[in-house]
């Protein structure tokens, strides 16, 4: 075995894909681009008119979502922010994403408290959100008479049910849709993707510069390196 | 500006301090590519601090608000991401440098005589930074850095009569908490960081007293000039400050390369459930250490019983303090000794990587037993190499150093 041969070995060992968890569902990809700023767009406008009843992004402030986004102010105030500070005003464009639910009352109804989501797009990746969404079905012996392929028995209901319809099986094991919804299958796939698309930025907005930084401070490196090397040779030259 | 110079002089002897470590300290000139590390380590460690401070600035050690004083930094102070990602990323470059810059004595004797001081100097700095490593984990205190420390911590617990008091006296308490995060931070940021200065001060100073060692492990001080420097020695600046200052952008080109396309690197840098923040009340499925943890955290695995696996593990680090007296065999670099040694060292290297792989593995029946193999080797390497060293049939050494271009 020659040196190369072992280093791909070890290259392939090593590789994040060779870790990957065990998980008996198949995540389902889902396409990410956060340069794509309609669809970040759409998918704040899916977060706050069904999500953030329940969940919040408690790390993330309403102002950021202007520059980030690209729209205006006033946007967000009428059409983001759906809270009202304790003294009744509107919730100020500086404060961060958090709703008005009650701990106690939401765990009675729901049994959890739901999860703050600015960083589920991080720890569980968006495949998962995306698969999560897509993976609800019509069960009667739940509480909320849904529940999901890859993460059984959960808790939430199925929000977004009004979109996408009712899924349930068959008497052969198949998903098929029972009762239809606003939204084509295809539609409603794309509008979770462009949630998903939302929830990543959210969980790391440094993505949306970093790339683009990143490239140029290549650049300079890589020519700095150049430089440096011309240098060290200048200098070597005598050393025999 | 010489008057100048001379008026300093006269009252700090800053000409004398740059005659007797750069402009007229020699070093070999047939240092390669492993020799980069030293200096690069340097740096890291600079950078470190410097990134730490910043990251004190806007940081919370208070159990109820440390991770979202993180989350903070990541989205609203100013190029506060990329300071954090520097130092996230150094953490672990800083342990890649490492591990190198020791392969590299291991391969050429760079802790033989006259260099065992060295050597310990060097060791004390690796023990110090995995403390500063593993107490700066706790602070963003997610999912991973809570669990992390919990089984860390409770492994003093081990310990015979004193073990759970030990336990209780680091933690502060009866679990990770409030407690520990804030003496955590204050190890983290002043208590270790000085003491490893100190250490790296001292590591410096003895290295400069002996001269490096070089691929060929010639002594160069042995041959010199009528000047009385050394034939195959030549001045550290300017020859090896441009030569640093090259590897230094190699290194900060693919340094960077991660920081801004790929910082969590797929989870060995930054570990997924480390965003999530810490709950007391509910242990992720699969706790795992930190990549530069996990080849000691096998060995620990490796053994059946929890004392035993501490020990175990003490000892793997311990003895490569003992190295310079290990190692019997008179001819340093590689290069001039047996296959003996080489198949080694090799397995050795390769048990190492093994042992890291496996420790961030949750536990399987073929696993365990590659990792106790694996264990085995590694200490195997010390014992053989005691034995085989004092009589190993050697190649003749150069009398001076070679250079291959």
């Amino acid at each position: 075995m020659n040196k190369a041969y072992i280093f791909f070995l070890l290259c392939f060992i090593l590789s994040p894909q060779a870790f990957g968890a065990s998980n008996s569902v198949q995540l389902k990809p889902v396409l990410i681009d956060l340069g794509n700023k309609a669809s970040l767009q759409r998918g704040a406008q899916i977060f706050f008119n069904n999500c953030s009843g329940c969940h919040t992004l408690q790390y993330h402030r309403y102002s950021k979502l202007v520059n980030d986004l690209s729209i205006t102010e006033t946007m967000v105030r009428s059409n983001l922010i759906l809270t009202t500070q304790k003294s009744g005003e509107p919730t100020k464009l500086g404060s961060t994403i958090t709703n008005s639910i009650n701990h106690d009352s939401i765990k009675e109804a729901f049994g959890v408290v739901p999860p703050d989501l600015t960083l589920t797009a991080r720890s569980r990746g968006p495949e998962w959100i995306y698969t999560f969404l897509t993976s609800f079905y019509e069960d009667n012996s739940r509480p909320m008479g849904v529940n999901n392929i890859l993460y059984p028995n959960v808790n939430m209901p199925h929000v977004l049910w009004y979109k996408e319809g009712l899924k349930t099986y068959d008497e052969n094991n198949q998903l098929i849709l029972k009762v239809d919804g606003q939204l084509s299958q295809k539609e409603y796939e794309q509008e979770i993707t462009d949630l998903v698309n939302f929830l990543t930025y959210v969980s790391e907005p440094a993505q949306l510069e970093r790339y683009t930084i990143g490239f140029w401070v290549m650049i300079f490196l890589v020519f700095f390196a150049f430089i440096t090397y011309l240098l060290k040779i200048e200098y070597w030259r005598d050393i025999k | 500006m010489s008057k100048f110079v001379a008026w300093i002089d006269q009252r700090l002897p800053v000409s004398k301090f740059v005659k007797n470590h750069l402009s007229e300290y020699y070093a070999p000139k047939n240092f390669n590519f492993f020799y980069f590390f030293g200096s690069l380590a340097l740096f890291v460690f600079i950078l470190q601090i410097i990134t730490g401070i910043f990251l004190t600035i806007n940081y919370k050690p208070d159990a109820a608000s440390a991770f979202a004083s993180v989350e903070y930094i990541m989205r609203d102070v100013e190029w506060g991401w990329l300071i954090r990602y520097m130092h996230s990323t150094g953490a672990s470059f800083f342990f890649i440098i490492i591990y190198l810059h020791m392969l590299r004595a291991l391969m050429y004797g760079s802790y033989k005589k006259p260099r065992e001081l060295l050597w310990l100097f060097g060791m004390f700095i690796f023990v110090l930074l995995m403390a500063e490593a593993f107490m700066g984990y706790l602070l963003p205190w997610g999912q991973m850095s809570y669990w992390g420390a919990q089984v860390i911590i409770s492994l003093f617990g081990a310990i015979p009569l004193i073990g759970e008091s030990l336990a209780l006296w680091i933690r502060g308490d009866y679990v990770i908490s409030d407690a520990t995060l804030n003496r955590f931070f204050a190890f983290h940021v002043i208590a270790l960081p000085l003491l490893l200065f100190a250490v790296i001060y001292l590591h410096i100073a003895a290295l400069h007293t002996v001269g490096s060692n070089n691929p060929d492990g010639v002594e160069i001080k042995a041959n010199k000039n009528s000047d009385g420097t050394p034939v195959d020695g030549i001045p550290f600046h300017p020859y090896y400050t441009v030569k640093d200052i090259f590897g230094l952008a190699v290194f900060l080109t693919i340094f960077m390369f991660v920081v801004f396309f790929m910082p969590e690197f797929g989870g060995f840098f930054l570990e997924k459930d480390n965003f999530v923040p810490a709950d007391p009340l509910k242990t992720p499925e699969h706790i795992v250490p930190v990549w530069y943890f996990t080849p000691f955290y096998a060995i620990l695995r490796a053994v059946p019983d929890k004392l035993g696996g501490v020990i175990a593990m003490g000892l793997a680090i311990f003895v490569l303090f003992l190295m310079p007296w290990i190692d019997r065999c008179k001819v340093k670099s590689i290069r001039y000794r047996s296959s003996t040694y080489k198949i080694l060292l090799a397995s050795f290297v390769i048990s190492f990587v093994g042992l890291g792989y496996i420790g961030m593995q949750a536990p399987t029946p073929i696993l365990t037993a590659l990792g106790r193999t694996f264990t085995l080797i590694y200490f195997a390497f010390f014992v053989v190499l005691y034995f085989t060293s004092k009589n190993e049939k050697t190649k003749p050494v150069p009398e001076r150093v070679t250079m291959h271009e």
